[in-house]
């Protein structure tokens, strides 16, 4: 295949046609009013329906009756339309339905800015909306992994008949690189018979639904989400990690802002520091082992992020007081530079040996 | 005689405002006064606008919604334009949004230039999505015309894949911008090549008309510490 130079909205867009998505339902907001663009103009081509809605409201329901019928299906936003979703997106985590919901975020709370942050990680990892409930997040860094991630996405979404969300920041949606799409195998995903397509005199009615109203039968219900969410626990973790063998220092970043902190590392490493950088791409499930493997290790973690610091508190659950956690971040779509990281590795390591 | 004013069209993303930004530097250097209009209405991000201490620098004047509206996400112009366009002393760099959404913001100004027959310039990149064929791209010219109310008279090929560039991808742009050019009959005015890639482009730019430029529009570990 051949490359072509996108932004990271269009990619998101074109990799989700590419995973068989051929139904999206959105509002436009900045930042990533591109992908519904895109999408306005690319799912006619392929045969598939794009459908602007009144609100993101309405977006997030039509996405619940387009997944009851079994079509893979998406929406996107960003944050304070995405927090408009949240009813909807704990509706299909009850009824057991998949979809992919993107979240392209930008500065808050409140409609805060149009700049990129990380400041909905809270929101996307803890549940967001009402319920138990957690959905896998996938958090992409580059344009070329968004194509990867959002396959795996669409995958994950009908495993385990679970809406997913993909998030990035809005730095990720505007910027451009060169990416190339390639036809994914078709992976093995089971057969959605409970899809409610009409039956044909072969069985009872299929119910789509989220309302229980009997309270032995909804926790027997919720048992069963908690057992899905466990089996996702086991097997969709994903993270990079660099350098973390001989690091006495580990750089806990995603997204975006751990391709910021690459540089300062490796100019920490010239100057004789051994720090590291552990990735997560699944924000949930968060990946415990990394930190595990290197708990008892390290001198300091160091999590970077543009928030006030929220993944932080997974990695001091994962480090579980083994090792002190420290913190660097920007709010407000102030994106943190090199230089402030770099300084901020010198300054935890206690200066630079002359 | 040169025009006075060069606007900068083209599809979302094709690199307009780079070549904006370059040429306004390049006219300074000729030109006393120089104004450089971002009429970015359709993307709040990576307009001229943000590399606005480099224009104060250059002694180049930055048109655009200034303070806190420069960030909002508004489809707003500046009024400024007007004090610039009806003074002769100045040369004028028009940078707009991508699409006939973008050019839509252009066609407001038909009355106060038409008799000044601005250039209008097409920026190609033959390597982004709906205008990497001869019809895609016909098709947003004359979106694009229509919207701004004046003609294409240039077509610049910016055929470029950002970091990956090579001068294989060049020629095939150029090859598809000189269809372009056949069909429309618009000038083929020049490439623009990132001055990154001088060297492995001398002999590409003996044969054809080249304009080096440099990148502003920098990502946050593209320089490196």
């Amino acid at each position: 295949m051949v490359k072509v130079l996108m932004k990271g909205n269009e990619v998101i867009a074109e990799a989700a046609v590419h995973a068989g998505c051929k139904y999206f339902f959105g509002y436009p907001i900045t930042p990533q009013s591109e992908l519904v663009a895109y999408m306005a103009k690319r799912l006619p081509e392929v045969g598939g329906l794009f459908l602007q809605a009144e609100s993101e409201i309405a977006a997030i329901n039509m996405v619940y009756g387009a997944a009851g019928t079994g079509v893979r299906v998406m929406t996107s936003s960003s944050s304070p339309g995405f927090s408009l979703k949240q009813e909807g997106i704990s509706f299909l985590v009850g009824s057991e339905l998949p979809a992919v919901i993107c979240n392209i975020v930008r500065g808050g709370p409140g409609l805060g800015n149009i700049q990129p942050a990380q400041s909905d990680y809270f929101q996307v990892t803890k549940g967001g909306g009402h319920g138990d409930y957690h959905i896998p997040v996938l958090a992409p860094a580059s344009l070329q992994e968004i194509v990867d991630l959002t396959q795996d996405a669409f995958d994950i979404a009908d495993r385990y008949r679970t809406p997913v969300i993909i998030m990035g920041d809005g730095m990720l949606g505007q910027m451009m690189e060169p990416v190339e799409f390639y036809e994914a195998k078709p992976k093995e995903v089971p057969k959605k018979d409970w899809a409610t397509t009409g039956t044909r005199g072969d069985g009872g009615p299929k119910i789509i639904t989220s309302l229980e109203l009997n309270a032995e039968s909804l926790e027997k219900h919720n048992h069963h989400l908690q057992a899905k969410f466990k089996q996702i626990k086991e097997n969709e973790v994903r993270f990079e990690a660099y350098e973390t063998e001989d690091a006495d220092y580990i750089l806990v970043a995603f997204g975006t802002v751990a391709r910021i902190a690459m540089n300062a590392i490796r100019k920490a490493r010239q100057e004789g520091i051994k720090v590291g950088l552990i990735r997560p791409i699944s924000l949930w499930p968060f990946p415990e082992k990394p930190f595990i493997d290197t708990r008892d290790k390290v001198k300091s973690y160091i999590t970077v992020e543009m928030s006030a610091g929220q993944m932080i508190e997974d990695v001091r659950l994962a480090v579980n007081g083994h090792a002190p956690v420290d913190f660097f971040g920007r709010t407000g779509g102030v994106v943190p530079t090199q230089e402030e990281i770099y300084h901020k590795i010198i300054s935890v390591a206690g200066g630079v040996e002359v | 005689m040169k025009n006075k004013i060069t606007i900068l069209t083209g599809h979302f993303g094709s690199g307009k405002t780079e070549i904006a930004i370059n040429l306004a530097f390049q006219e300074r250097m000729v030109h006393s006064k120089v104004a450089i209009n971002d009429l970015d209405i359709i993307n709040p991000y990576y307009r001229s606008r943000d590399i606005e201490n480099e224009f104060i620098k250059h002694d180049i004047e930055l048109i655009a919604p200034k303070g806190h509206l420069a960030m909002a996400d508004l489809p707003i112009v500046s009024g400024e334009i007007y004090r610039v366009l009806h003074d002769p002393s100045y040369r004028i760099i028009i940078d707009a949004g991508g699409d006939k959404d973008g050019a839509t913001a252009l066609g407001q100004y038909y009355n106060e230039w038409k008799h000044m027959k601005p250039e209008m310039l097409f920026v190609l990149n033959g390597n982004r999505p709906y205008v990497s064929t001869v019809e895609g791209a016909m098709e947003t010219i004359e979106r694009i015309e229509e919207a701004a109310r004046l003609k294409v008279t240039g077509i610049i090929n910016n055929t470029n894949i950002g970091t990956e560039t090579t001068v294989e991808e060049i020629e095939k742009g150029l090859l598809l911008a000189e269809k372009i050019s056949r069909n429309t009959s618009i000038p083929l005015v020049y490439s623009t090549i990132s001055d990154q890639l001088k060297n492995e482009t001398v002999e590409f730019a003996k044969v054809n008309p080249v304009v080096y430029i440099q990148r502003y529009m920098r990502l946050p570990w593209e320089t490196f510490i």
